[in-house]
């Protein structure tokens, strides 16, 4: 092949964080993202005895995993990933069984309310197809997210990809995360129990009509 | 993770993905799956006394497992589209071979049940032979589902299609208890004392049946607990939730101690003989599989993973 396969990921350089939600706004804005749920977010959590606190800030999105255990499981084949690694949702396919939702381990997915189907990060397909870059990616005033084809050598990603030590969520899950981090916290990256993990109310029957 | 140190400044609430629901499906094809399986006992033995037990069953199960796929269709975010799931299969997702043993089962169910009503004992025979694995796998393929979905720790366990097939015979058992005993008291009157004497000693054994089942399902829930808490942090977390977390009182109390011990202790216990004591162990069986359902799916969804 005279090309190799495109592989798009993303670094996220947790040196130039600073925890601002600015990809947060702009993943709402471009997606149309409702109240209620996200497909971006910035985690933040303080650590350590006062007065030796500090913040770390942790962005979350969707992985777009090399071994994405929502496609395997999705029983519709709506959820599928593209040649170049972007794992979507075909909004006409997917049936609403949540079973993708329950199978991914980092929470990325949700049910937009409006249109009753399952919506997640797609790496933005829509600008990325057109030449552009993540509207996270845009948005962000430091630059702490870069995005691009880890395929190719001369590429910002891999560069950067190859010149620092890189850390994925869960792999131990065997996901195989496209979204890479630097100098994140283990901490961050980890499940923290804060009480209001998951909304209960209206869980148990809720009729669709 | 347990760090009590950290302080969450800002994170999202995510959504329960799957509700009530599934728990009640899961609840009915189990039903549906122990009596089945009661009911191709009684035919193959063939004995006389068990005529009245087959035909109960044998009409239970189809119609449990019309109710059961209600509540899945139900649970979808777009109900219409469910035939997706015939035309755009996917072999692998557990959902995929349900959807079609959710529609061979039932089938092979009602031809099941007019042989057995027909009196046609070879057929009938035969098709209970060839139904007993394909009513293991609805009911099993339910335990795969929630085994396969390796994000949630306490669901991720090669125990769990066994623990859930276990418990299916176990509120199957008890659900024909109490309809075969609802028939002795109501619908029995004109049988002869010793025909009635039968009838009751047969319910009786099947509801010591139904406590050595329950021994089995103590024994695999233990061992998973077990394991759980010597696994991985989020294993450990898992156990955790349902021995002293948020569904400690529903896992410990009715799942344990109402639904498993209490109806161990009438049906063995000094209260053997009495048919009362043996429909009401039946009925808090199956309260405590229901629990059981649903701490198994709501509790371990609320389990964090961000
Ligand atoms: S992060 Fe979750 S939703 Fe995204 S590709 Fe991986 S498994 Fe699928
Ligand atoms: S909710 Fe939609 S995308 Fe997710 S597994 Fe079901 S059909 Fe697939």
């Amino acid at each position: 092949m005279a090309l190799a396969q495109k592989r798009y990921a993303m670094v996220i350089d947790m040196h130039r964080c600073i925890g601002c939600h600015a990809c947060t706004v702009a993943c709402k804005a471009e997606m149309a993202v409702p109240l209620e749920v996200n497909a971006t977010w910035v985690k933040i959590i303080e650590k350590g005895p006062y007065p030796s606190t500090r913040r770390f800030y942790l962005p979350r999105l969707c992985n777009n995993c090399d071994n994405p255990i929502c496609v395997r499981n999705c029983p519709t084949q709506a959820s599928y990933k593209r040649d170049d690694g972007i794992v979507v949702v075909d909004p006409h396919r997917c049936i609403g069984c949540k079973y993708c939702i329950a199978s991914c381990p980092y929470d990325v997915r949700y049910i937009n309310p409006f249109k009753n189907i399952v919506e997640k990060c797609y790496f933005c397909q829509h600008r990325v197809d057109a030449g552009l870059e993540p509207a996270c990616v845009e948005g962000c005033p430091t630059r702490a997210m870069i995005f691009g084809d880890r395929n190719d050598s001369k590429s910002e990603i891999s560069q950067l990809l190859a010149s620092n030590a890189t850390t994925v969520l869960k792999e131990e899950m065997e996901t195989g995360p496209n979204v890479y981090y630097i100098a994140a916290d283990e901490t961050a990256m980890s499940n923290v129990e804060n009480g209001i993990n998951y909304r209960t109310e209206g869980a148990f029957f809720k009729l669709r009509l | 993770m347990d760090n009590t140190d950290v302080n969450v400044v800002y994170s999202v609430q995510h959504q329960l993905p799957l509700v009530m629901y599934i728990a009640q499906y899961f609840f009915f094809t189990g039903l549906s799956a122990g009596s089945f399986v009661i009911s191709v006992v009684a035919t193959l033995l063939g004995r006389r006394e068990f005529k009245p037990i087959g035909k109960i069953t044998a009409i239970l199960a189809p119609i449990l497992l019309m109710i059961a796929p209600l509540n899945l269709i139900a649970d979808l975010e777009q109900p219409l589209r469910f035939w997706h799931l015939f035309i755009f299969y996917n072999w692998t997702s557990p959902i995929t071979y349900g959807s079609f043993l959710l529609t061979a089962y039932p089938i092979m169910g009602i031809i099941y049940a007019i042989m057995v009503f027909t009196n046609r004992q070879t057929p009938a025979k035969i098709l209970g032979i060839l139904g007993v694995p394909l009513a293991i796998s609805v009911h099993g393929y339910t335990g795969f589902i929630l085994a396969l979905a390796k994000a949630r720790a306490l669901w991720n366990t090669a125990a769990m299609p066994t623990i859930f097939l276990v418990s299916a015979m176990v509120s199957g058992i008890g659900l024909v208890v109490v309809i075969a005993a609802a028939r002795w008291k109501w619908f029995d009157k004109d049988a002869t004392p010793e025909q009635r004497q039968s009838d009751k000693k047969l319910i009786t054994q099947l509801a010591t049946f139904m406590a050595y089942t329950i021994m089995l399902d103590l024994f695999l829930i233990v061992s998973d607990i077990l394991v759980l808490l010597t696994a991985h942090s989020d294993a450990y977390q898992a156990g955790m939730l349902i021995l002293t977390g948020n569904f400690a009182p529903i896992f410990l109390g009715v799942e344990i101690f109402l639904g498993s011990i209490v109806p161990m202790v009438l049906v063995l216990g000094p209260t053997r003989k009495s048919m009362k004591a043996i429909v009401i162990a039946s009925i808090l069986v199956n309260i405590g599989v229901y629990a059981m359902r649903f701490v198994m799916v709501i509790g371990g969804q609320t389990i964090p993973l961000s």
